[in-house]
């Protein structure tokens, strides 16, 4: 019935442009193929089903997608052919901190609003572009809610550190080793490795060897279930795994309980979070028969927000970015609004909350006010 | 123990000058500098300029491989020697890349002597694998020593300065521009490689390509005239790498110096035809647009060669997307085998078939042999 | 000192399939004088057999050996057939350039089938491990291991003992001469090529529980399987196997006491140093 009627909407809208509701033109790119597929695939089911809402509220998103394979340099082409070619009025993503780095450059050049849902890389958002702004939060707090937690849970004194070597990784490490040591923690080891050659079970024994009480680990979904296989294979038995976000948080990884099991991990969003969130949980979990990642909810609120700026300006590129930069939007993610604060250019302030997979299950652990269930430290050991 | 090749040299070894050619040859280069009047579309331009740039990698590497005889299978070496040379000193240092890239090809020739006296020592597959392990050294060192390199990282490119060309100011902003450096780049690099093929240079390489010892025995300074048609490459594939890098705004260790780069450039030349000055050329005329096709199908739809809802598309872009190397794997394939003699000669062939072409002939005497 | 026992088992143990993928290769040279640049494709391309046969027949990837193995030895047999036997007198960088593209068309077809996503395989036991005086052995690396030592084992057996074998490693020694004393130099080639081609299926559907699986995932492989088999020889079964386990412990050991990130450098380091030095290998006979 809604849906009926949605669509009388929408071809009402068709019929009629300048209405109030509109057809527009928007750029989505993300990694649908690649190393990071599995990940991407999140965010294109959630700017798909933000695609839907939209022409359920009268507004006809036309979607431009264009894979960015993981590499920026495919994610740079497809932005010149978005701005340039396809001519949209405004892009979401791409998914990956060093295409969403190397997009930015380009918004900003082409003077295109770009919307990031779910890159961490501190400078995206801290090189004065005002043209580009971001939903979530960047890489020193996935570094600062999982210490803050650990802390807040035990009395950890040591820290190892073990990364890919990416923008991602290495943001997020960089900022974590900063963090640990002004908290005191000892930092035992300092592990960035390259990605495609996933055997670390030599440097998992250098790191046990160390005997950390935490170990922080960075990484995207394939090399997330390696580390914690060979971690428990390695006998690795710190106080905590601290898992940064990305792989971490993603269904494939809930899924392996045998290694998942009692692993931190950062996120951007949970579905307990508000009511709103639950709703879309659900519609989500009925739609693709899995729970959303926060990767998918960051994805759904961009495209919801750029969709409904970009009916309300009629396409007009520079008016989104001021819609965008002066609005504020109250959505699934709770409330959305882009600021600039401490070197920060358009970036949406967010609190990031720790969830614990407890068999196979992620709870909200941290910080208190959203917390579920009880954290489980220290780790008690591989089963 | 092999069959060795049974042409007699000179036949082979062009010599003097061919009016014809010369024509053919400022008639292509013309028609290619006023093409942009034209033809303004974004991505035939970007065609053109990925055209050029593969025009010079394979004019640099048909030096060392093509007449010398020496297949390195590591020229991503030097090409992201050149490319994190020109793209460091821009962002780093502030040097305007007309400069950097200068820098970046006295690095590479640099590199190419160290590289050349370590693998010139070995023949055959050794030799093969021994370039392809230098160059996969290097890429695991910029890989790791990211303090100084940024690691996989990469570098994003800020901005390249305004040029100041004799008074008219030049900006680097769209395909333009580039495409006229590219065109520039790679009519040097065709230059160059006329300047080899006909000097006494191109005479002791090729005297080494068909038989070492015999060379030696000649008097021919094996290691010496190696390492010099080693470095003219190194210096032409850094050319292309500062090029690239400018152009594409954008490296990374893998995507510079991995060893599918490397493995382009020389199937770019076997494809086209190896040790002619037309070979390279065919190669990237018949690569770069087929394999941008796979990559991008979209582009077709820009420049109106098709609509968007053509059924090619939507199959390209649902069956073939990204597996651009697809065709250079058919194609090298099909060359190698489906050739009259099936050796050394398989190369030849296809080179001399395509040389005989009258269009296609810049100035080489291909046609007088 | 645990940490350095822990290393060396742990490298011996990925060693072993190392080995497994260096005999392959090694027998290909020795028989054909092919190096053949297209090795990593044909163990990625066993990579994806256990992939399908586990989340297509539910079978166990290390069961799924007596699929793989028949199927990419069919496989390796037909591209001799059919190619790689076309280019057997010519130049090698002929020969180098032809298995180039064929292995650029193996993982391109292998991306569009599959796409680029990273696949992993998950069984019971993935992250298992028997502990034996502090140290941890990894139950999918043991049992790869000793598969790799069986299949190994029956290679030597079949090479020295039966008449085949003899005829195969005949060939390797002097290809006109075998065929002077009536050996069918063609079958050994196609032979060669395929239990060459099964032995790296079998290796990628071993180390595919531990590993991911993509279609470019081939390259890293050949250039380590020649590694491997220039070390131990080229043509030399023996090398091969010593190769490949001196490998796996080097590449061990000094992401342990190097760097992570440097390992394989390490590798590429030693390889040049040989060739140089020792370009034969340690357990050479033959020389291109």
């Amino acid at each position: 019935m809604t849906k009926k009627l949605a669509m009388a909407v929408a071809a009402l809208a068709l019929a009629l442009p300048g209405t109030g509701s509109a057809q527009v033109k928007i750029g989505f790119i993300n990694s649908i193929t690649g190393p990071e597929a599995p990940i991407g695939e999140n965010l294109t089911n959630g700017v798909d089903m933000a695609v839907e809402d939209l022409k359920k509220q009268g507004v006809n998103v036309a979607l431009v997608k264009q894979d960015d394979t993981g590499k920026p340099q495919v994610a740079m082409s497809a932005m010149e052919q978005l701005a340039t070619g396809d001519e949209v009025a405004a892009v979401v993503g791409p998914y990956t901190s060093a295409t969403a780095n190397a997009v930015a450059k380009l918004a900003q050049q082409y003077k295109v609003p770009q919307v990031v849902p779910a890159a961490a890389k501190e400078e995206i958002t801290k090189q004065g572009y005002d043209w580009v702004f971001r939903l979530n939060a960047p890489a020193h707090q996935y570094a600062q809610s999982l210490i803050d937690a650990a802390l807040a849970f035990g009395k950890p004194k040591s820290i190892a550190f073990i990364y890919e070597s990416t923008d991602f990784g290495a943001s997020v490490a960089s900022a974590g080793k900063d963090y640990a040591q002004k908290k005191g923690l000892k930092m035992v080891a300092d592990e960035a490795y390259q990605k495609g050659a996933p055997d670390y079970r030599s440097t998992l024994t250098k790191i046990k060897a160390q005997n950390p009480d935490l170990v922080f680990m960075v990484s995207y979904v394939a090399d997330a279930i390696l580390l914690m296989r060979q971690s428990r294979e390695v006998g690795l038995k710190p106080q905590a795994f601290l898992g940064g976000g990305a792989g971490f948080d993603t269904a494939q990884f809930e899924g392996e309980k045998d290694i998942s099991n009692l692993v931190y991990s950062v996120t951007q969003w949970t579905p307990e979070s508000s009511k709103a969130a639950t709703a879309f949980a659900d519609r989500y979990k009925a739609k693709y028969g899995k729970k959303p990642t926060y990767h998918a909810a960051c994805a759904y609120a961009a495209m919801m927000i750029v969709g409904e700026t970009a009916a309300k300006n009629g396409g007009d590129r520079k008016k989104i970015r001021d819609a965008l930069a002066n609005g504020s939007w109250t959505g699934i993610m709770g409330k959305v609004d882009f600021e600039t604060y401490e070197g920060f250019t358009n970036q949406n302030k967010l609190v990031m909350p720790v969830i614990q997979y407890q068999g196979g299950k992620s709870e909200t652990v941290y910080p208190k006010e959203a917390a579920q269930k009880k954290a489980v430290y220290p780790f008690p050991g591989w089963k | 123990m092999r069959t060795r090749l049974q042409v007699p040299l000179p036949s082979r070894a062009p010599r003097g000058f061919s009016v014809v050619g010369l024509l053919v040859f400022v008639a292509v280069v013309a028609a290619l500098a006023i093409f942009p009047q034209f033809v303004k579309k974004p991505y035939v331009l970007h065609m053109g300029v990925l055209l050029f740039l593969a025009v010079i990698q394979g004019q640099a590497w048909n030096v060392v491989g093509g007449y010398a005889g020496q297949y390195s299978v590591g020229h991503a070496a030097y090409f992201g020697v050149g490319a994190y040379v020109t793209m460091m000193l821009l962002e780093v240092n502030k040097i305007a890349p007309w400069w950097g890239v200068w820098a970046a090809m006295a690095a590479a020739v640099l590199l190419s002597l160290v590289i050349g006296s370590i693998t010139f020592r070995l023949r055959g597959p050794y030799f093969v694998l021994a370039s392809i392990s230098v160059a996969e050294i290097i890429r695991l060192a910029t890989l790791y020593f990211k303090d100084f390199t940024r690691g996989a990282e990469g570098f994003l490119l800020g901005e390249i300065p305004t040029m100041n060309l004799f008074g008219e100011e030049i900006l680097f902003i769209g395909k333009r521009p580039f495409y006229f450096v590219g065109l520039g780049l790679a009519v040097v690099a065709v230059a160059v490689n006329w300047v080899v093929q006909h000097s006494k240079l191109g005479y002791y390489f090729q005297a080494i390509r068909e038989d070492q010892d015999a060379a030696h025995s000649l008097g021919i300074n094996l290691s010496f005239y190696k390492n010099v048609a080693l470095s003219i490459s190194a210096a032409f594939t850094a050319l292309a790498g500062g090029f690239y890098a400018m152009f594409v705004k954008f490296i990374d260790p893998n995507t510079v110096f991995g060893l599918d780069v490397s493995v382009q450039i020389v199937l770019l030349c076997i494809i086209g035809g190896i040790g002619t000055i037309v070979g390279p050329v065919i190669g990237a005329v018949v690569l770069v647009p087929l394999s941008e096709i796979l990559r991008n199908p979209k582009g077709l739809v820009q420049v109106g060669v098709l609509s968007a809802d053509s059924g090619f598309v939507t199959f390209v872009e649902r069956y073939l997307s990204n597996a651009h190397l697809l065709v250079y794997g058919i194609l090298v394939v099909l060359v190698i085998l489906f050739a009259p003699e099936g050796v050394l000669g398989v190369i030849r062939r296809a080179a001399a078939r395509w040389g005989r072409r009258p269009q296609d002939v810049p100035p080489t005497a291909a046609a007088k042999a | 000192m645990i940490v350095f026992l822990q290393s060396v088992l742990s490298g011996l143990l990925v060693g072993g399939v190392y080995a497994l993928i260096g005999i392959g290769l090694t027998l290909i040279f020795g028989v054909m004088r092919v190096t053949n640049f297209a090795h990593g494709e044909l163990l990625m391309l066993g990579m994806y057999l256990a992939w399908l046969a586990f989340t297509g027949l539910h079978l166990d990837p290390f069961l799924s050996i007596v699929l793989v193995a028949p199927a990419m030895f069919l496989w390796g047999a037909f591209l001799q057939k059919s190619f790689v036997n076309r280019v057997l007198g010519a130049l090698p960088q002929n020969q180098i350039l032809l298995t180039i593209g064929l292995g650029l068309i193996m993982s391109n077809t292998v991306m569009l089938i599959f796409t680029s996503d990273y696949r992993i395989l998950t069984t019971t036991y993935s992250s298992s491990s028997y502990k034996l005086a502090g140290l941890s052995i990894s139950q999918p690396l043991l049992y790869a291991f000793l598969i790799t030592v069986a299949i190994t084992g029956a290679l030597y057996w079949f090479l020295l003992k039966t008449d085949t074998g003899q005829a195969i490693r005949a060939t390797a020694q002097d290809r006109d001469a075998a065929q002077l004393m009536g050996i069918n130099v063609r079958r050994m080639s196609v032979l060669a090529f395929g239990i060459g081609s099964a032995l790296a299926g079998t290796a990628g559907a071993l180390i595919s529980p531990t590993y991911y699986i993509f279609p470019q995932v081939g390259s890293t492989f050949t250039l380590k399987a020649f590694v491997i088999v220039v070390l131990g020889g080229m043509g030399s079964v023996v090398g091969a196997t010593l190769g490949g386990i001196i490998i796996g412990v080097a590449e061990s050991l000094s992401a342990v006491y190097i760097a992570s990130g440097l390992k394989e450098l390490v590798t590429f380091v030693l390889f040049l140093a040989l060739l140089l030095f020792k370009p034969a290998g340690l357990l050479g006979k033959t020389r291109a």
